[in-house]
């Protein structure tokens, strides 16, 4: 598709185009949060829902926007059933970290820019915890947040190949307009 | 546009919604606490709304997921068959001594007009989801409100208690289990009858803390629900404990990471009422019934004092608005 092409597209396709960030991290929430464990609930489900903030974030800050990861951080916390809005307040933590530093994240490539996703999801497991702590006056047993922190990471990997593939083959063509 | 001049034009656009949500994202999370209603029925109706997918979902990982764990197990069936021969004859031992024990109390009983225990209708549910996460354990049940499931009932499996129902919607119920760090349950420790809270902290062993710091408790001793509060039936099984450093835990009978199938209890305390006039033990023993108490004199105000009017009316409140009041003033 030529860039007039692109810049003509309708705009019912650029519409739903730009849905599909945040489709995308609505459904790695439900996946993540579907009752079933493998492992008999011995390492907590990753947070599925922050890989595609953390990558539009980068990629296409536009499409993903702050309002779309409070949306993602919502459903997290109905899903999970957390306590209401921690996980709300993590992933926007999350995206304002990466957002006020995208220029450095964005440059990370290979082991870096998993690295830098650890950085994004610590703040988000870090926030949470916070939250927890100052909301119910003891802290919550860091084991679990670590071990969740640890899951999430090593969902990036395939995660980001995943939205990666939907990115360049549903959104890129529709609204690489500049 | 040239690259450089987009980024600093959109990051000037981004800031503000970015901090306005900021700021939303803490007030959800004040708003939540103080009003987790309605997360809470966005759970149920989010569960309710799943539950088919979650049953068609759960049989065949269930099925996988014993398959796996099977495999194990073919290694060491053998000396797992000799252990359950001999823990079988021992329990068949027990439960003729249990036998005439039960024949036993309830004799005793009957003479001594104990007052019998409630009775406790069970709802029998499937486990059809669990989930692990770092601020809640819990399990989500095919029965809910339509099925007589309520908050606060007990939920046991075959070997012990598991936790406590604390979200039901019509066709589904979460179970906040006794690991979870938000569990808080009143036990009683036998034999000794030693009063302890067993607060869940997300390990697998939960914490015993003792409500008299030097009652004497040994490593074995069986943990079972008192029943203080009313919320749950006394005894229930719970698990033995253990030691941990200075402390106690307790080493739960049930496997909440292996149930299949699970009760829910309903059990509710029958509201106390006075007994009738001729049952109270003074007029039973033939006596007659204690004057009532001579009013009291109004000496405090003074003979000369005239009755003054109250300057500011207080409005009557309603009995439901004062015990809403009351409530509120608890919480």
């Amino acid at each position: 598709m030529g860039t007039t092409e692109r810049l003509y597209a309708p705009a019912i396709q650029r519409f739903a185009a730009a849905l599909v960030p945040l489709f995308c991290g609505l459904l790695g929430v439900v996946i993540a949060n579907i009752p079933v464990s493998f492992v008999g609930g011995l390492v907590p489900p990753p947070l599925l829902g922050l890989v595609p903030v953390y990558f539009w974030c980068l990629v296409r800050p536009d499409l993903m926007t702050p309002a779309a990861a409070f949306a993602i951080g919502m459903l997290e916390d109905v899903m999970s059933g957390s306590p209401p809005g921690i996980w709300t307040l993590g992933f926007v933590v999350a995206y304002a970290v990466v957002a006020r530093q995208r220029d450095s994240f964005a440059g990370l490539a290979g082991i870096a820019a998993v690295l830098g996703f650890a950085a994004a999801a610590l703040a988000a497991c870090a926030t949470a915890t916070l939250a927890v702590a100052l909301l119910y006056a003891h802290l919550p047993p860091l084991g679990a947040v670590v071990a969740e922190l640890a899951m999430t990471v090593a969902a990036y990997i395939p995660g980001a190949l995943a939205v990666s593939a939907v990115h360049h083959r549903l959104v890129g063509p529709l609204r690489s307009d500049f | 546009m040239a690259n450089g001049t987009w980024k600093i034009a959109r990051r000037g656009n981004a800031q503000l919604p970015l901090v306005i949500v900021l700021v939303l994202a803490v007030v959800l999370v004040l708003a939540g606490k103080a009003q987790s209603g309605l997360f809470d029925q966005a759970r149920a109706h989010l569960t309710d709304w799943m539950a088919p997918l979650l049953e068609e979902v759960h049989a065949p990982l269930d099925g996988v997921e014993r398959w796996i764990g099977s495999i194990g197990q073919i290694f060491t069936v053998y000396s797992e068959n000799l252990r359950l021969k001999e823990e079988n004859a021992r329990l068949r031992q027990w439960r003729n001594t249990s036998v005439v024990l039960q024949g036993r109390v309830r004799h005793y009983e009957a003479l001594l007009h104990a007052v019998p225990d409630p009775r406790l209708n069970a709802v029998l549910a499937r486990v059809i989801g669990r989930a692990s996460r770092p601020f809640l354990r819990t399990m989500i049940l095919d029965a809910g409100a339509e099925n007589g499931a309520k908050a606060g009932q007990a939920v046991l499996d075959d070997k012990g208690m598991i936790g406590r129902v604390y979200l039901t919607g019509k066709r589904t119920a979460w179970v906040v289990l006794l690991t979870d760090i938000n569990s808080r349950i009143p036990v009683t420790i036998a034999p000794g009858s030693v009063q302890a809270m067993l607060a869940g902290d997300n390990s697998p062993t939960p914490r015993l803390d003792l409500v008299e710091s030097d009652a004497a408790v040994k490593v074995g001793d069986q943990v079972v629900s008192s029943g203080d509060g009313g919320l749950l039936p006394p005894g229930l099984p719970i698990g033995t404990v253990v030691k941990d450093g200075s402390g106690f835990r307790v080493a739960l009978l049930a496997d909440a990471t292996q149930s299949e199938s699970v009760e829910v209890l309903n059990f509710a305390r029958p509201p106390e009422t006075m007994p009738p006039a001729s049952q109270l033990p003074s007029e039973a023993a033939g006596l007659p019934p204690l004057a009532p108490p001579p009013p009291q004199p109004e000496a405090a105000i003074p003979s000369s004092a005239t009755p003054v009017a109250p300057r500011l009316k207080m409005p009557v409140i309603p009995s439901t608005t004062a015990a809403a009041a009351q409530d509120a003033g608890a919480e």
